[in-house]
């Protein structure tokens, strides 16, 4: 075969080339050089640009006068062998590919498969400057260096292995020391693209809020990710609600039903991500690399296979189609990201202290007990009175009269409110209304602390017992053991047990099953005024404990069921009625008391595990979430806490007299005072931020 | 002796045509092969590992070999929210490779279904997002930023939220 002949073959080919072109990449169209160098077929997907350095370096090694020879001699077989359709006989041509399948397999490495987009992009800038480097060299240099390309890029995988390898071999240390450069700035691949949608998703589910958003600004398949439910409702599930350990700061409560609800739905939309439209020979031939084609029109269109279409693509595009694209996938619910968004949003407010707060005043003397939902909040107070107010207006709905002394305590749900008086009885009401529905007597002192969780109410009282008052069967027992006022009480229904806080500095733990004490947490030095059982999602780090032997913190029963004496092969700490099935009392409580501090306890082992200082007089109120502590006190704070660093995040001041009761929700916080006033921060729109100071 | 000691061990051909030999607890890391020799018995000849060819085969026995006495993989990812990207010191190390090989790390413990390999391979690549502006993440890996600069700036904008929490206004 001649010089001419060859070139009459390249000439025929150009159509058979430019249409591979527009599948691959147009890399030598960025040139203009002489014609022969780089219109050798395959330059659309070789990598030449890597390798051009290294001839260049060898050129001394081809010898002008050989360089002809060569290309007549060797260079012509060898490519009509290895690219017979554009090299060959005519009879080798595309008509007769399906005679030689294994040839037409084994001409190019993966890679370089025209049918296979190669990952590699090509850029001008280098290609230029070879170009420039090229036409300093004398004309037929510039053929030889151009032969070695034209071989090397149509050689096959091994060939071309090999070839490198020799010239590996022959290379000095400055030239390894070149080739090791340019290829640490070569060998880089769009990942999230390049892999399968369900790896590129297990990538984004290790990244950051903000990582992830910057992830979404990258290119339009990368925004198609990082944007997608799959990627946020994992969000969602990570941080609301929650304290995420990998970043520390969680998210309030949502709708934790429909996070767990959608979580099938999301691990299923993230294996199917991208490959609808696979084609059918892709999942025959099992080959892993398959997906990179079978991209969906919706995908397609985001990732334009060569640089002239996305040019075109780009000025055509109109401003809706980043959410056309994938319209078909959609999901019927509002897009995670922006639950996680409005979320993240509260979480912020809360760091930063940043609320709108609403004055509840009418009370005519100091608010005793709070407690708020979306739309009511009550309110206890010394003037004997409960007031119901409209949540977001602050308007007095009504108030609820019937007690003869002051009120302390109160809890509501959707039928009914209960209230505890210093006049000794407790009160059921039906708060819509306002009628008292019945009274409960039995304590003979103030009734100071209750709650009630399903069928069970228990009450707290001066007279130093609890009384627990079961609504179904109407029986009544009293738990015995205090020596001093009980202050506040709390039920665990799961567990069937009661928490009780009192003034001889003790909190209690009662087995409603037994009515027995079984567990008396000795440590503060005050009063305790407050005892709240955590929910049992509450997450805590052994390594945040902050005493390991603390000395000051005992445990004892009442219960003979020591642990570690029991025969039972699964002993429970809280002794033998707590083996077999039922559950344990919830984990981790917290309690406040007058000695100023605010303690978290281990309940089954009955260590204290971090002690909350700052408040500077006693602690009357408290209340707890996964994510915070409020507490308010007799010096007038507020103040919120992180309960696994035990460290103050803010501190509220606004209140005259002291702080005697707190409620806490997802993105507000309500505070009851001896000033007769009652505050209610919010945290999810923020327009008054100089109402209330703030200060770390 | 030196029976049991075949009987312990398999043979796998990369996809260029090598045979590598292993033992057996190590190739079971692969829940690709552990559950198809479980179901098929051991073929008593090579094992072809499409797709995965001699240097990147070598490098996942590597890190299989090292990790052979770690307890197996539940399958499941029971507990995503302790999901951190710290990567432990040996796998660092380890992942310390070029972008491509990298990529065929990720892409072979995907095919032969290991998922702790897989876990690191996703971690260091989010490593390399982590902490980045969209500009330098496009650097890193070489993508071309396909946005008008009027999508590229109301995109920005709708990101800007997530900034704040980083930097207090």
């Amino acid at each position: 075969m001649d010089k001419q002949e060859w070139n009459d073959n390249l000439t025929m080919d150009e159509p058979l080339r430019k249409r591979r072109r527009s599948e691959g990449y147009s890399m030598a169209s960025s040139l203009v050089g002489p014609k022969l160098l780089f219109r050798h077929p395959d330059s659309l997907a070789a990598p030449i640009e890597s390798d051009a350095s290294i001839f260049h370096q060898r050129t001394e090694l081809v010898t002008t006068s050989s360089t002809a020879k060569l290309a007549d001699e060797n260079v012509a077989p060898f490519l009509a062998r290895h690219i017979p359709d554009q090299y060959g006989p005519l009879e080798l041509r595309p008509d007769n590919r399906s005679d030689k399948p294994s040839m037409t397999n084994s001409r190019y490495c993966y890679r370089h498969r025209p049918d296979l987009k190669c990952r590699r992009q090509v850029d001008e800038p280098s290609m230029d400057y070879l170009q420039r480097e090229l036409q300093t060299l004398p004309q037929s240099d510039q053929q030889g260096i151009a032969h070695v390309w034209s071989l090397f890029s149509a050689a096959p995988a091994k060939h071309r292995k090999l070839m490198l390898q020799g010239i590996l071999a022959q290379c000095c240390f400055p030239q390894l020391s070149l080739i090791s450069a340019s290829v640490c700035e070569l060998i880089r691949i769009d990942f999230l693209t390049a892999l399968p949608p369900e790896i590129s998703f297990r990538i984004l589910s290790y990244l950051d809020t903000a990582s992830l958003c910057r992830a979404a600004q990258v290119s339009r398949r990368w925004k198609s990710l990082a944007d997608d439910d799959v990627v946020w409702h994992r969000m969602c599930e990570q941080h609301i609600h929650r304290k995420c350990m990998k970043c520390g700061w969680g998210l309030p409560l949502l709708e934790r039903k429909q996070l767990r609800a959608s979580r099938r739905q999301m691990e299923q939309r993230a294996a199917h991500w991208g490959v609808r439209n696979a084609s059918p020979s892709s999942i025959l031939s099992g080959d892993m690399r398959c997906w990179r084609e079978s991209t969906d029109p919706g995908i397609a269109s985001l990732d334009p296979p060569n640089s002239e279409r996305r040019v075109s693509k780009r000025q055509s595009v109109p401003p809706t189609s980043l959410s056309e694209d994938d319209d078909y996938f959609k999901t019927k619910f509002r897009p995670w990201k922006e639950v996680y968004k409005d979320r993240f949003k509260i979480g912020t407010n809360w760091k930063y202290g940043r609320c709108s707060v609403k004055f509840f005043k009418g009370h005519t003397n100091g608010v005793m007990c709070i407690q708020f939902d979306d739309n009511i909040l009550a309110t206890g107070s010394y003037d004997a009175t409960i007031k119901i107010w409209d949540t977001e207006t602050g308007e007095e709905l009504r108030t609820l009269r019937g007690h003869r002394s002051g009120i302390r305590c109160l809890q509501f749900d959707d039928t009914k409110l209960i209230s505890g008086s210093i006049d000794q009885s407790l009160k059921v009401w039906n708060w819509r209304t306002g009628d008292c529905i019945s009274t409960y007597t039995g304590h003979r002192g103030g009734v100071i602390g209750l709650h009630f969780d399903a069928t069970i109410l228990a009450s707290a009282s001066t007279d130093r017992t609890v009384k627990i008052w079961n609504f179904e069967d109407k029986s009544t027992f009293v738990l015995r053991g205090h020596t001093d006022w009980v202050n506040a009480v709390r039920v665990d229904t799961e567990s069937r047990t009661v928490f009780s806080a009192s003034d001889d500095c003790k909190v209690r733990l009662w087995d409603l099953e037994t009515k027995t004490c079984i567990r008396i947490f000795e440590g503060h030095v005050g009063q305790v005024q407050q005892v709240i059982p955590l929910p049992r999602e509450f997450e805590f780090e052994e390594h945040d404990v902050e005493y390991k032997n603390e000395s000051n913190s005992t445990v004892s029963g009442d219960d003979p069921g020591v642990p570690g004496l029991s025969p039972s092969p699964k002993p429970s700490s809280f002794g033998p009625s707590f083996d077999g099935d039922r559950p344990a009392p919830p984990r981790y409580m917290l309690t406040s008391a007058l000695d100023s501090t605010i303690r978290l306890w281990e309940t089954s082992t009955g260590r204290c595990l971090k002690t909350f200082f700052g408040h500077l007089e006693g602690v009357w109120a408290l209340a707890a979430d996964t994510l915070r502590i409020a507490s308010g006190a007799q010096d007038r704070m507020v103040k919120i806490w992180d309960p696994r660093t035990g460290k103050c995040e803010r501190t509220f001041t606004g209140h005259s007299g002291p702080v005697t009761c707190v409620d806490l929700g997802d993105s507000c916080f309500a505070t009851g005072s001896e000033d007769c006033e009652t505050h209610r921060s919010d945290f999810t729109n923020v327009f008054l931020l100089q109402n209330m100071k703030t200060k770390v | 002796m030196a029976v049991a000691q075949v009987q312990d061990q398999l043979t796998l051909t990369s996809s260029d045509g090598v045979d590598i030999t292993v033992d057996r607890d190590i190739a079971d890391r692969s829940l690709l092969i552990k559950n198809m020799l479980s179901d098929l018995g051991d073929p008593g000849e090579p094992i072809p590992i499409p797709n995965v060819n001699e240097s990147v085969l070598k490098k996942v026995i590597e890190w299989c070999t090292h990790h052979r006495s770690d307890a197996p993989s539940t399958g499941e990812e029971d507990d995503n929210r302790r999901k951190t990207t710290d990567i432990d010191e040996w796998d660092q190390k380890f992942m310390q490779v070029d972008q491509e090989m990298l990529f065929e790390i990720i892409l072979a413990a995907n095919f032969l279904d290991i998922k702790a390999l897989l876990d690191v391979g996703c971690k260091t690549v989010a490593n390399m997002i982590k902490g980045k502006s969209p500009d330098e993440i496009r650097k890193t890996f070489n993508i071309q930023n396909d946005f008008t600069p009027e999508e590229e700036d109301q995109i920005r904008r709708e990101n800007e939220w997530a900034e704040e929490y980083e930097s207090p206004p």
